[in-house]
This record gives structure tokens, C-alpha cells and sequence, in this order.
């Protein structure tokens, strides 16, 4: 069962970043778009600079729940070196489980700015703000998921393992 | 009490192994909660935090470092640097001080450069008789001086946290003669340490080889003329100069190096998205962090502390300089950006400190906590890249974090070095 979850969740995360990806690239490719506008066809589109924002939004909403997944989010693991496993594995529990309530916080209170911000309009977009902030109440029902997980597997005793490239560390 | 509260949940938080992005917030929360303010707002800061079009420009300048990385850009530098500087005894530790700064120019992460130069000039070093600890030691160093050089998406957070919207053209032409000087500074104790140790002569590759590389090189490094170009110019916001980047990098990786295929684009637009997923959440979870500070007064309450002790400006921008440097060792540069400049800019322009000039002592300020135990993720990342134990490396780093130190002062009280350049565009 644990396991399935954790491959589900695996694969999830995988998904979550890929379509994160597909974002920055078109995000790169709206921007270049106005540069392209602004000086080859002397008329730059009005929407392209909230477009990437509101872009921006949503995929980093995304891949920083993927990140919690994966383990790659920065954090200092100094103490938690220099414990025995049994401690470390209290306290890497202990850890998860903030995540989880900052998770659930986050799908909570970030539905509630969703809903108090629908009325506002983007301005050139023409659509709800709420709409822009849609993503971090997602990514905080998705963090309470990814959360769990890992506190089912540290609950086994199995080690969950961080992603090892050190650029994240 | 809720400042304790706040900074309790914060320290117990980071202390456990929590994200910092998640102690940020669960401390945030926890203070608020304490404040009954309604947790709306939390959120609503966070979602502020990020919502700021000059951030824009941070995916760029990963995305566009990250396929400079993957086309082999980093092989390229170091082959100039080696040729400019190798032939001196020990001559390995400045040309990767050297290397490191001309990737500062396409790159606006630190820890990438450490990645980049750790992987391409660390085997290198130890296949040529180089100590472990000390081919750490420059290459963790020599990546904070790319936090000067422009690019530096830390001077775009720097920007957005001012508040007052510090220009980005500015502080990149600031960061180039303090950049170059610290640069200087390091090379200097890495050839004083290299010599010491006695580590071999290296050999010039011939005039040939050094035109092939530097040739292969410049269409990378055209990178940085076409983002501090642009800007200057007032061709391109920082932002659009940055997509411009992204988009002209690829081409030279596809077209001109012939290195990046559809696998490596794929893999650098995924290490881009959770790279700067990470650094925005953190941004965010910092913006919720600095209100609850403001709501506390602490900034304030700071201010008046540090102008009751003095109003004369060294000695402010000495307290200034020891707050970074202490906070810096615990905590992660860009957090540290967010919460503290709206506290201490207004401190040091009280005593007419440029906000420009700041910026510069702030990036090299935090850029030294980037490479200080107990964190500091640029010298775990050039440690892990190394295979070298964080404990062997800092028993020999205090030269080098002389050099640092030297560097700071002098940018500190010269303002100069960081003011001409802005001053004549």
C-alpha cells in the first residue's frame, strides 16, 4: 500500500515538475514575444507581461509541492547528521509533519484569498485575480499529500531519500 | 512575546531539518496566530511576495546559466583562465577563481558556479597533485564573486525587497570593479597558499590552443554583453533582456557549440523550474516573515536602537556589516535579502549610504555566510562536488575568508568602487 502510494506520488511529483517546465519555456516564449513585438511589429502585446507573471505563479506553485516530494527544497541537516537514526528518524517525522500543517494551512487560507480576490479583474488580462492565486491552495492540498507520504514511509522505518544533486543541498 | 514566538518556531524549525521555505511559514503562521491577525493574510503577503514583475527576470537567469552549464561553456572559461593564469606555480587555484568569475558573467547563481567549476576543475586539481580541502576552498570562494558580477538574480530580489525600486542596471555595472577586486584578492591568497604548499608548475597550452578557446568561449560570453547591454542601452527591461538570454543561449548551444540537444534542453528547463521554485518560495514565505516582523515593530524598534548607539556612518556600517555576517552564517542568502532591507536600508541611507552601494555590501556581505558553517550551501554543494568533509575544507579556508573579509571592507568604506561605474551611465 505505502509502496503504491509512494510510486503514485513519485510519479506525480515527475508530472508536476515536467508540466512546471513546459511553463518556464512558455513563459520565455510569451516575453520574447513582446521584445519581438515591441521591435519588429512596432506594436507590443498588452497582455504578455501579466500573462508570465500569472504563468509564474502557477508553475512555482507547482514544482515547489514537487519539491516536497522530492526532497529538494533547502534546509539545514547538520543536527540531524550528527544524531543516531532512531532520533533522526523522530525528527525527520517531527519535520514532515510541519510541512504537512503548512500544507494544510496553505490549501485553507490560500482557497480563502482564491475566493476574496475572484471579484478583482488582472488588469490587460481581463481575468480574476483569484485566478492568478489558484495555484497555492493546489499546491497546498498537494504538499499536505506529498507530506503524508513520506510520514507513512518514515513510520515503516524506511529512509526516504533526498534527491541527491548537490545544487539543491 | 510574539516576536519570541516567531523567532522561536523559526530557529526550532530550521534547527529540525524543516525547509527553511516551510520554518519561514510555519513561524509566520505560528506568530500571527499568537497576533490573531486572520491567517488570510499570510498567504495574501506570500502571494504578494512573488507577484513582482522585476522577479521574473530569476527563472531566466537560472534557465539561461543552466544551459551555458550543459552546452560545456564551463570546459571553455576554464581553458582561458588556464591559459592566462596556469603557467605560475600552483597556478590551478587562480585560474579557477578566474574561471569562476567569467561564469559569474553568464551565470546569476552562486551555487551553480560552484556546481559548474567543481565538476570541470576539481578532478583536474587533484589529478595534478592539489590537496582536497583546498581545491574546495577556491572553488566555493571564487563562486561568490560571480554574486557581484552581473548577472545576479540576487541583486533582482535585492531590487524588489527595497521598496523603493533600486535600479537593476545600476547595481549590476556597481558589482563589476568589487567583483573584479575580490576576484583579485582571492587569486592572490590561492597563489600564496598554492605556493606555500608547493603544488606544481602548470604549462602554458600554446597560442593556438588558447585563440581556440577563447573563440569558442566568446559566443558564450556574449551572453553578458547582450543582458548589461540591453539594459543599459534601455533596449530591454531586466527582465525581457534575461528571456532574450534564455532564448539566445539556446540557440548557441543548438546552433554554434552543438551541445544541446532537445535531452539536455529538457533536463535544463527541469533543473531551472525547481531551482527557482525553491528560491520563489522561499521569497514568498521571507515576504510573510518581514510583515510579521513589521506588524512586531522590530524593524523599528532595531533602527532606534542602532542610531541611539551612533550616527556616525562607519561605525553603522560596521553594526550594519556584523548583523549580515552573523545572520549569514545561519541563514540562506535570499531569505535574508527579503527580511532584511527593509529594515536596514532605511538605517544606512539615514547616514547616507547610497541604496546602490548597499546592495553591493549586502551580496558580498551574505555571499561570505554562503560559504560559513553552520550553513552555507555553497560550501556543502563544492564539498559534496569535491568528496571532500566540510570540516577538512574550513580548516584551511581562513585565508581565504581573510581575502572576503578584506574585500568587504574596502567596499564598504570605498564607496567608489562600486558608485563610478552607475555614475558615468
Amino acid at each position: 500500500m505505502t509502496q503504491a502510494l509512494a510510486k503514485f506520488t513519485h510519479h506525480a511529483a515527475d508530472i508536476l515538475v515536467k508540466v512546471a517546465a513546459a511553463g518556464l519555456i512558455a513563459m520565455t516564449l510569451i516575453v520574447g514575444w513582446q521584445v519581438f513585438g515591441r521591435y519588429v511589429l512596432n506594436s507590443s502585446p498588452s497582455w504578455s507581461e501579466q500573462a508570465a507573471l500569472t504563468l509564474m505563479i502557477w508553475y512555482v506553485s507547482l514544482a515547489a509541492a514537487a519539491g516536497v516530494r522530492e526532497g529538494f527544497h533547502i534546509r539545514i541537516v547538520a543536527l540531524e547528521n550528527a544524531l543516531s537514526p532512531p532520533r533522526k528518524r523522530i525528527m525527520r517525522i517531527a519535520s514532515d509533519l510541519v510541512v504537512a500543517a503548512c500544507g494544510l494551512a496553505m490549501a485553507i487560507w490560500g482557497g480563502e484569498l482564491v475566493i476574496r480576490t475572484w471579484e478583482h479583474t488582472i488588469p490587460s488580462l481581463g481575468l480574476p485575480r483569484g485566478l492568478a492565486y489558484a495555484g497555492l491552495p493546489i499546491a497546498g492540498v498537494l504538499i499536505v499529500v506529498f507530506a503524508l507520504e513520506r510520514l507513512f514511509e518514515e513510520a515503516e522505518g524506511e529512509t526516504v531519500t533526498d534527491e541527491e544533486d548537490p545544487r539543491w543541498s | 512575546m510574539e516576536l519570541i514566538i516567531l523567532l522561536t518556531v523559526l530557529v526550532v524549525c530550521l534547527a529540525i531539518g524543516v525547509p527553511v521555505a516551510f520554518s519561514l511559514l510555519a513561524a509566520s503562521i505560528a506568530c500571527f496566530v499568537a497576533l490573531d491577525i486572520p491567517l488570510v493574510v499570510v498567504f495574501q503577503r506570500m502571494a504578494a511576495g512573488v507577484s513582482v514583475f522585476t522577479l521574473m527576470a530569476i527563472p531566466f537567469f537560472i534557465f539561461a546559466g543552466d544551459l551555458m552549464y550543459r552546452s560545456g561553456i564551463a570546459q571553455r572559461l576554464v581553458q582561458v583562465a588556464e591559459a592566462a593564469f596556469g603557467r605560475a606555480r600552483g597556478g590551478l587555484g587562480p585560474v579557477n577563481i578566474g574561471a569562476s568569475t567569467l561564469f559569474g558573467a553568464v551565470s546569476g547563481s552562486a551555487i551553480a558556479s560552484a556546481s559548474a567549476m567543481g565538476s570541470t576543475l576539481m578532478p583536474l586539481m587533484r589529478e595534478k597533485g592539489y590537496d582536497g580541502d583546498y581545491t574546495v576552498n577556491v572553488t566555493v570562494t571564487g563562486a561568490i564573486v560571480g554574486l557581484l558580477i552581473p548577472p545576479s538574480h540576487n541583486m533582482i530580489i535585492y531590487s524588489a525587497a527595497s521598496g523603493i525600486g533600486v535600479s537593476i542596471g545600476d547595481l549590476f555595472l556597481a558589482g563589476i570593479v568589487p567583483g573584479v577586486l575580490t576576484a583579485a584578492l582571492l587569486m592572490l591568497v590561492a597563489w600564496i597558499v598554492a605556493v606555500k604548499r608547493n603544488y606544481a608548475r602548470g604549462v602554458f597550452p600554446g597560442w593556438p590552443a588558447f585563440m581556440r578557446a577563447l573563440i569558442f568561449a566568446i559566443p558564450g560570453l556574449m551572453t553578458a554583453i547582450i543582458i548589461m547591454g540591453g539594459i543599459l542601452s534601455g533596449i530591454f527591461t531586466a527582465t525581457e533582456s534575461s528571456a532574450v538570454a534564455v532564448i539566445y543561449t539556446i540557440l548557441v548551444g543548438a546552433l554554434v557549440y552543438r551541445t544541446l540537444g532537445w535531452q539536455r534542453f529538457g533536463q535544463a528547463a527541469m533543473q531551472s523550474v525547481k531551482i527557482t521554485a525553491m528560491v520563489l518560495l522561499i521569497i514568498g514565505a521571507a515576504s510573510a516573515f518581514g510583515y510579521a516582523l513589521a506588524v512586531l515593530e522590530a524593524p523599528t524598534r532595531l533602527a532606534e536602537l542602532i542610531t541611539a548607539a551612533t550616527d556616525n556612518p562607519i561605525m553603522v556600517l560596521l553594526i550594519v556589516n556584523v548583523i549580515l555576517l552573523v545572520l549569514g552564517t545561519f541563514m540562506d542568502m535570499s531569505p535574508l535579502i527579503v527580511i532584511t532591507t527593509p529594515i536596514l536600508l532605511p538605517v544606512v541611507s539615514q547616514v547616507g549610504v547610497d541604496p546602490v552601494h548597499f546592495g553591493i555590501i549586502m551580496m558580498l556581505n551574505l555571499g561570505i555566510g554562503l560559504v560559513t558553517p553552520p550553513v552555507g550551501s555553497v560550501l556543502f554543494v563544492g564539498s559534496a562536488v569535491g568528496k571532500v568533509p566540510v570540516e577538512d575544507a574550513v580548516k584551511t579556508i581562513w585565508p581565504f575568508y581573510g581575502a572576503l573579509i578584506v574585500a568587504l571592507l574596502f567596499i564598504t568604506f570605498v564607496p567608489a568602487l562600486s558608485m563610478t561605474l552607475p555614475n558615468l551611465f
